[in-house]
């Protein structure tokens, strides 16, 4: 009954993120046409940074390949995935006027409380990254494109185990605050700092959200092995700590 | 069934809610806890259910330690809890509640259930959310009741209740004990309603146990002892035991006995008064006069 009551906790917030990003999903693929023709004509004279980089989109642009890792893994995806892990993880496990006092009134242990509530949202995330991401791939003939679901799942995958990261952060600030506003602002907040730490870094190819794109498999057809593992060595420590805190925390 | 020794619990910004709380509640009993707001009973109760953790002391519950994780899901298995908030889940319905609850209780009363939902007539399909307080306040009790508990543990039932439902509740609680085995504690500061439904009294002031015993046994032993003079009361010391308070006020010297209120009369006829009067005392004139004695 503890998963009933997680899925009742959070269904809007899945439904809503697993609906829009289905929408983008979709969305991504059926402009691709218009894109591609679009890249192919205009030319960019822009200088600096800013110029290179929108040369690199539109570089990117020009294969169905490049187009999906740059616009759907790397920003669609990234963007919305973190934010709806990071608002599946909020869990008002504090909060008096969510019941706290009476779900500590029933005989479960605390760890078990939150197991459940993690096992939860991670399923509802899982959804939420792979639905959509294979949906890229299903729809791609409709357009005359294709991509394999080999490198949907690798990708899906990489990005799965960062988003993991955002969904267990905002667990453990829901064990320490008892509004669900902390959590989420502190999260997002986390997450843009990391986001941009990942765009100053130009030889990292380890920066978080470059991991969950899975920049390398795309770049090189390569795991980032040891960025998934140090993020869910991170994600684990991250876990613990809201197990440990849930359990001495007085209510 | 329940037995604290010293029980203390320090919050982190230093403010002290139990200073040694010392208590015992028999099986069988229904327990009054009275106090103050702010007198330290809802810490007590969460310590007891295992919700917060004392700084130190002993809290037993059903002859298992309260402050054992392990042994304090065991004590929630066959406790029913009531709190003062009666936060439920406001996105459940009713029906959804109670199938929630039941699931956790192996021992869960169906037919307590069926005759609970008739009885205060809740709305099988209504959201939590969208009952009044008074209901909210029947369905919690009605979870706690149907868990085949053997410890009932209510914090403040009737707190913000109409006198009409919490009359309602009172006598679903009386009723309920008069017909199945179990012990009740029942925390509040409205004293004609513990005095309506309890046969022990426990007064708990600043963190501690003032007074302790069954009803009828205070009743019995507490007298008002008062004493007219011809002339201004004069300061008088008693050395006989069980004097728990006394209070000059013009010609009358008042004196509550908790004990002892022939030893104690006795000796204050030798301070000559035109007249003395012993009296019974009611359970609010224990009440506030313990808690006014221990608070100043």
């Amino acid at each position: 009954m503890l998963w009933y009551k997680s899925w009742l906790e959070t269904r809007w917030r899945f439904l809503i993120g697993f609906a829009l990003l289905l929408c983008s999903a979709a969305g991504s693929v059926l402009v691709y046409p218009q894109i591609a023709r679009l890249t192919a004509s205009v030319p960019v004279n822009a200088p600096g940074i800013l110029g290179e980089k929108i040369r690199e989109a539109m570089e990117l642009a020009r294969s169905y390949r490049g187009y999906v890792w740059s616009h759907w893994f790397g920003q669609n995806l990234t963007q919305m995935g973190t934010l709806f892990a990071i608002l599946l993880g909020t869990a008002s496990l504090l909060s008096e006027s969510s019941g706290a006092l009476f779900t500590l009134s029933l005989p479960v242990p605390r760890r078990r409380l939150l197991h459940v509530r993690a096992a939860a949202g991670l399923a509802e995330l899982f959804a939420i990254v792979f639905v959509p991401s294979l949906l890229v791939a299903l729809l791609a003939p409709a357009i005359g494109e294709h991509y394999g679901i080999g490198a949907v799942l690798i990708h899906a995958f990489c990005f799965f185990v960062g988003a993991a990261l955002f969904f267990t952060l905002s667990l453990l600030l829901s064990t320490i605050f008892g509004d669900p506003w902390r959590p989420v602002m502190i999260a997002v907040g986390i997450a843009i700092a990391l986001a941009i730490v990942d765009q100053l870094s130009h030889v990292s190819m380890f920066g978080v959200f470059r991991v969950m794109s899975g920049e390398r498999w795309f770049r090189e057809a390569r795991m980032p092995w040891a960025g998934l593992i140090a993020i869910a060595a991170a994600t684990a420590t991250i876990y613990y700590g809201a197990l440990r805190n849930l359990a001495r925390r007085d209510f | 069934m329940i037995e604290t020794t010293g029980l203390r619990k320090t919050y982190a910004d230093g403010a002290e809610a139990l200073r040694g709380l010392d208590l015992n509640v028999p099986t069988g009993s229904i327990c009054g806890f009275l106090g103050r707001n702010g007198a330290g009973k809802t810490t007590t109760i969460k310590i007891l259910l295992g919700m917060s953790r004392p700084t130190s002391g002993e809290a037993r519950v059903l002859g298992l330690d309260a402050t054992s994780p392990d042994a304090s899901v065991e004590i929630r298995r066959r406790s029913g809890f009531v709190s003062e908030e009666k936060d439920l889940y406001g996105y459940m319905t009713v029906v959804e509640m109670v199938r929630f609850t039941a699931a956790f209780f192996p021992r869960w009363r169906r037919d307590l259930e069926e005759r609970y939902l008739r009885r205060f007539e809740l709305p099988p399909l209504r959201k939590v959310s969208a009952l009044s307080k008074g209901m909210r306040t029947k369905l919690a009790l009605l979870l706690a009741l149907c868990r085949g508990a053997e410890l009932l543990i209510l914090d403040e039932p009737t707190s913000g209740l109409d006198p009409t439902i919490a009359e309602e509740v009172l006598q679903a609680i009386v009723s309920h004990v008069a017909n199945e085995e179990l012990t009740v504690f029942f925390s509040s500061h409205q004293i004609a309603e513990v005095e309506q439904i309890t046969d022990r009294i426990v007064i708990i002031d600043r963190g501690r146990a003032v007074v302790s015993g069954a009803l009828d046994d205070l009743r019995e032993s507490y007298r008002r002892i008062q004493l007219v003079f011809d002339g201004d009361a004069p300061k008088a010391v008693f050395t006989a035991p069980g004097v728990a308070r006394v209070e000059r006020k013009g010609r009358v010297l008042s004196v509550l006995s908790s004990a002892n209120a022939e030893a104690i009369v006795a000796e204050a006829r030798r301070l000559d008064p035109v007249s003395v009067d012993v009296a019974p005392v009611s359970l609010k004139e224990i009440f506030l006069d313990t808690v006014h004695t221990e608070g100043d």
